[in-house]
């Protein structure tokens, strides 16, 4: 009995770290061949840097936009994210615990959001954004992500609001509180956890986020690092790998550790969006 | 209480999210629907044809050819994230020591920029140079299998699947995780008690105490892949061979200006998604009375 357990538990465990390799071995080649020389990449590409070499950052980062691009993105991703804290905190509140009929009707006209697809507002998007001059600007990338955040994030808050029992904002009236300061003071100290949730969430999508940048920027003063790793496609099969390598790994490695420090909040996002929702 | 019953402060708190909410994600659709019904290129005047924009659509080899490559798109990007998904989940849920460090892990491809992984992948399926796809071949022994993935018609398609497909598997996998973790232990106990072997469990206790959550990531996973995009627009062959619904409805729009034309397919999409969504809902429900 013990000796068949032991099997088992060897077994489980021996594909569950096959899984592993699979999911995580593409991205740690990916980083290992970016110190690799463009000689060894062809020559030894599964084993490991013979010398490790920086050529390839250095001349990334001194021939390239890259550390704009990240700027840029930065600028964009943290803006949305306070937008979208401010924002849906605040409906979310609203929504929940204030007492008004129109409420629920607001909440699904809000939540209907999540299942609309973002190409739908492409179009119309673009051509308001070229009426207005606004092609080519961070506003342009703000807004649209910022809009389409607010349906999940506000989702989120207002799950977390329920559980907030009521008696607690009464005593804070009691004590000559009005709603704003209910707000401030007490109801936003308790959903710190809710907000670091929200913006973990909305950080990896809008980090990401290919398809507005492609479409709202062409002028590189205004890319973002989805749109500009593209740069680094050259001709068919003229692609210099060991560059493209680290600048991919440049633009990932402060996403891979912000998510090693905020997984335990993005975790908790996804799986009670999915299985609360 | 009359704080909570202040009109004035529920207008304050909601407007501006209402706001951007109504600009950058309602009023856009409206304005989608209407363009469908014009022909417009967006410098002469726009001119309304009532349906031709979709009667065009119905007419068009190029956009039929894209739902059918969108529809095995589907197939593969579900089975990879849902069943796949599912695998890793139940796998997982049996690990009793670093089941948060693997979960941590799998995840992790889910937050590498989309470029980053669709340029990580034409590196791996490239030929002239050897990319590690082909190297692994040569390297088991299977030299003779080695081809441009990309550019090969016959495997084009799936090879920009996979990517999309392996990247969210690890998400789907949380969703499942969660679910599974969260099945009271007494109804294990019980029915390992009355004598309910292993796959038993699985298949008349799990399964069905996380229907809910498997048909929600359904439907997740199926509206995404029918407005799949990124990874095929970026290393998706130029031509028909990897052409998606979106990636159409992208170049028609802004490669050749068709704003109209754009227009109706992305109204296709929306209907497509939403035909999706009550077929799984349906699929699902009238299972209930079996189970």
């Amino acid at each position: 009995m013990r000796s068949k357990k032991t099997a088992w538990s060897f077994l489980l465990y021996f594909i569950v770290i096959m899984i592993l390799i699979v999911q995580i071995y593409p991205v740690a080649w990916l980083m290992l061949s970016s110190f690799k020389s463009s000689i060894e990449l062809t020559t030894k590409p599964f084993s490991l840097p013979s010398v490790w070499s920086f050529d390839n950052y250095v001349s990334v980062l001194r021939e390239s936009n890259l550390l704009l691009y990240i700027k840029n993105t930065a600028i964009v991703t943290f803006s949305c994210l306070l937008l979208i804290i401010f924002l849906s905190s605040t409906a979310g509140f609203a929504l929940v615990k204030m007492n008004f009929k129109l409420n629920s009707k607001l909440l699904l006209f809000f939540t209907v959001g999540i299942m609309i697809p973002i190409q739908v507002t492409l179009i119309p998007l673009f051509i308001m954004y070229k009426d207005f001059g606004l092609l080519n600007s961070y506003l342009a990338l703000i807004l649209p992500q910022v809009g389409f955040a607010l349906p999940l994030s506000i989702l989120i808050f207002t799950s977390f609001y329920s559980y907030v029992p009521n008696e607690l904002i009464e005593a804070a009236v009691i004590d000559g509180c009005n709603i704003y300061q209910v707000f401030y003071k007490i109801i936003s100290p308790l959903t710190i956890n809710t907000t670091i949730t929200v913006a973990s969430i909305n950080f990896v999508l809008i980090w990401n986020d290919f398809i507005f940048s492609n479409t709202f920027t062409n002028d590189k003063q205004y890319k973002t690092i989805a749109v500009g790793l593209q740069e680094f496609i050259g001709a068919f099969g003229a692609t210099d790998w060991g560059q493209t390598f680290a600048a991919i790994s440049i633009s990932i490695i402060p996403i891979i550790i912000i998510y090693l420090f905020l997984n335990k909040y993005l975790m908790s996002g996804v799986s009670d969006g999915a299985v609360k929702g | 209480m009359n704080v909570l019953k202040d009109k004035k402060a529920w207008f304050i708190f909601i407007t501006p999210a209402l706001l951007f909410y109504l600009g950058t994600v309602f009023v856009p659709i409206i304005q989608s629907l209407n363009y469908g019904f014009q022909d417009w290129n967006g410098i002469k005047d726009a001119r309304y044809i009532g349906l031709g924009n979709y009667i065009k659509m119905f007419n068009d080899p190029y956009f039929w050819n894209s739902v059918q490559n969108n529809l095995v798109y589907v197939v593969i990007v579900v089975l990879m994230q849902v069943f796949i998904g599912l695998f890793f989940a139940l796998l997982l849920s049996y690990i009793k020591k670093g089941a948060g460090i693997f979960r941590t892990l799998y995840y992790l491809p889910a937050v590498v920029v989309t470029v980053a992984i669709a340029q990580m992948f034409r590196n791996f399926y490239s030929l002239q140079p050897l990319g590690l796809l082909n190297m692994f071949l040569d390297w088991i022994g299977l030299g003779h299998l080695q081809s441009a993935w990309l550019s090969n018609p016959d495997t084009a398609l799936i090879a920009v699947s996979i990517p999309e497909g392996w990247r969210f598997t690890g998400m789907y996998m949380v969703i499942f995780y969660a679910a599974l973790i969260a099945i009271p232990k007494e109804i294990e106990e019980a029915a390992t008690i009355d004598g309910v072997n292993g796959w038993q469990l699985i298949r008349y206790i799990k399964l069905p105490s996380i229907k809910h959550v498997l048909s929600l990531a359904l439907i997740m996973c199926t509206t995404g892949a029918l407005r799949g995009f990124d990874i095929p627009y970026i290393i998706g062959v130029p031509g028909s061979t990897t052409e998606l619904v979106t990636t159409y409805m992208y170049k028609r729009a802004f490669s050749t200006n068709q704003y109209g034309y754009g227009s109706s397919i992305a109204v296709f999409i929306v209907i497509e998604s939403l035909l999706a969504v009550l077929l799984i809902r349906a699929i699902f429900n009238s299972r209930k009375g079996e189970a």
